[in-house]
């Protein structure tokens, strides 16, 4: 019973905190793949500048509420521009020149960063600092926040993706682009807003998680990784697949690290995905011919 | 022979054999020379895969890492024969491969690049914190391997006509290959994979020889890396480098062969010139291959066709 309430609870809580903020990436990731065809690469930097436009805006204006605000404003019109100008004129062409793109963007932002704020570690601190009891246990408060806000945001995204009208024709987008072009949609400019819309989640993501990791430049490519592990494990194209997958690798994570040290964790994520593959290749929830 | 082997390629690695003998060429250039045309090698083993398959293997990294690790370990252990290095690594590759290549060409497109990415982050993460393996940083301080006991493979310019061994053979596997009856049912399945198989060729089994043979001939590359370098470390295997090998067959020209050896040779002394005025190449290197996917999507090979010159040979 203590190892249940001191250990097990805890580390339970820290998977489910982990799966929410890893959903917020893997949904804009699988929306985007859905798209455009493309598995962005550079959505780990997404991420990674979240944090940094979160640090600047912290830095300017002392508020970790206002950085919320701000830093996925800052990415998502980053986001949109680089669509607009790179990804744009490679619609016709085949997903592996846009794969190609996104890991040469990658690497533009990631050393962009390391030039201007440096490659070392640095801290965004919570806004909220104390502790809740909760189920005979103390839980940190910001940790309960990041969980509240994380599924809120998830919610709120299905809402959209289901109750509005923007939120359908994205969704018919993914479904059949031509045809949505041929009913008079302009295209083009969903495939740039919905970017800059993953783009505004990624920096959400990054900037949320901050205070609980660390921020240096190089934290988007691990998370990018289990992020494509979890739009495979979900079915590729599939909103509902990433989601689940996410708490199922978010959980996975802590409870494993419980039992084994952290580098066999990583070994035993990368197992979970090999195996689900093979027995249902199309991951949790993906269709027939999506994609392949 | 000569539809394998045109005048071109025979006058250029004449050219390459004639590097050394030039005057006045400082051992520095010889090593990076060396660099630049393992990369290119490398490269074009993969666009063996990605041009003329159509399969994007984002793991080739794992395959060049565990070449290096399996000539590295025998080093270590004061095996130096160069023929027993390569036969380790063949072994090595090859097992690791044939998994691989058994479970990633079940699967088509981006699947088939993420299997081989996560493929190979197991086995970066198995070398990266193994200790027997000196975990992050390698196995390091190797002695010189040995071609027959007593010639050692010390100098420069013996390290450099190693690699221009490979390249030549590497090169006429490949050449061989794509213009044999394998080579174009490769292209078929690349072109329509649906057709290839109801022509009633086994596309699995095309997909997974020319897997290996890629695979084999990328390790062989990894296999001589430590005898130039004299160490080995897990971050030959990171998939940033196998990002790098795609980059370079890019920038080259995909289904081309030469052009992957050229898109190497430009990628490692661009990276080589750069680094050594600025310390943000990363910065170069990612607007070069934006600049190239946007502009040059046929690579560097493609500019001759732009610039008037008539078409390099044909793809295949």
């Amino acid at each position: 019973m203590d190892y249940l309430v001191a250990v097990l609870l805890p580390q339970l809580l820290h998977g489910l905190v982990f799966g929410a903020a890893l959903g917020l990436l893997a949904l804009g990731l699988t929306v985007i793949f859905g798209l455009l065809g493309v598995m962005n690469f550079a959505h780990g930097e997404l991420y990674m500048m979240g944090a940094y436009a979160g640090i600047v805006v912290i830095g300017v204006t002392g508020s970790f509420w206002l950085a919320l605000v701000a830093a996925p404003v800052i990415v998502g019109v980053l986001g949109a521009i680089t669509e607009a100008a790179t990804l744009r004129p490679l619609y016709r062409r085949e997903p592996l020149y846009g794969l190609i793109l996104t890991f040469g963007l990658a690497l533009v932002f990631r050393e962009g960063v390391r030039q201007i704020w440096g490659g070392d570690m640095r801290r965004i601190l919570p806004p909220f600092t104390g502790s809740t009891p909760l189920l005979g246990m103390t839980y940190p408060d910001y940790r309960l926040f990041l969980l509240g806000a994380s599924s809120v945001l998830l919610l709120a995204i299905w809402l959209f993706f289901t109750k509005t009208r923007a939120g359908i024709i994205v969704r018919a987008a993914v479904q059949d682009a031509e045809m949505l072009d041929g009913l008079g949609v302009n295209v083009p400019r969903v495939f740039t807003l919905t970017f800059a819309g993953s783009a505004a989640l990624a920096s959400l993501a990054g900037l949320l998680l901050a205070p609980v990791f660390t921020v240096y430049p190089q934290m988007g490519v691990e998370m990018i990784l289990l992020a494509f592990i979890v739009v495979i494990l979900g079915g590729m194209g599939s909103m509902g697949g990433s989601v689940v997958a996410a708490f199922v690798i978010g959980l996975a994570q802590s409870l494993f690290s419980l039992w084994m040290n952290p580098q066999r964790v990583a070994i035993a994520i990368f197992g979970i995905m090999i195996v689900v593959l093979i027995v249902r290749p199309r991951g949790f929830f993906g269709r027939e011919g999506v994609l392949e | 022979m000569s539809r394998v082997f045109g005048w071109r390629s025979a006058v250029a690695f004449a050219a390459l054999a004639a590097l050394p003998w030039l005057p006045g060429v400082p051992k520095y250039y010889l090593l990076l020379a060396f660099d630049a045309l393992l990369f290119g090698a490398i490269a074009m083993s993969l666009d063996l895969l990605i041009g003329y398959t159509g399969l994007v293997s984002f793991g080739h990294a794992a395959f060049y890492g565990l070449g290096a690790y399996a000539t590295a370990i025998l080093l270590e252990r004061g095996i130096l024969s160069l023929w027993a290095c390569l036969g380790f690594a063949i072994v090595v590759v090859g097992l690791y491969a044939a998994v691989v290549s058994y479970f990633a060409t079940a699967r088509r497109g981006i699947y088939f690049a993420l299997l081989t990415l996560i493929f190979a982050e197991v086995v970066f993460t198995f070398f990266r914190y193994t200790q027997t393996f000196g975990g992050s940083d390698g196995i390091q301080g190797l002695p010189d391997a040995l071609v027959f006991p007593g010639v050692a493979i010390d100098t420069p310019a013996r390290k450099y006509y190693l690699v221009w061994v490979y390249l030549l053979l590497a090169y006429a596997v490949c050449r061989v290959l794509v213009t044999s009856h394998f080579g174009r049912v490769l292209v078929a399945i690349r072109e329509n994979e649906d057709r290839a198989r109801f022509l009633g060729y086994n596309v699995q089994k095309y997909k997974m020889l020319a897997c290996m043979i890629s695979a084999l001939l990328t390790g062989l590359g990894g296999a001589i890396y430590p005898i130039r370098a004299a160490f080995a470390t897990p971050d030959l295997m990171l998939w940033t480098e196998s990002g790098e090998f795609i980059i370079s067959v890019m920038i080259g020209g995909l289904g081309t062969l030469v052009g992957p050896i050229i898109g190497g040779v430009f990628f490692t002394l661009l990276r080589d010139k750069v680094s050594s005025y600025v310390d943000w190449y990363f910065i170069v290197i990612g607007v070069v291959l934006v600049v190239i996917v946007l502009f040059l999507p046929k690579g560097l090979l493609g500019l001759r066709r732009a610039l008037g010159f008539g078409r390099w040979r044909a793809t295949a």
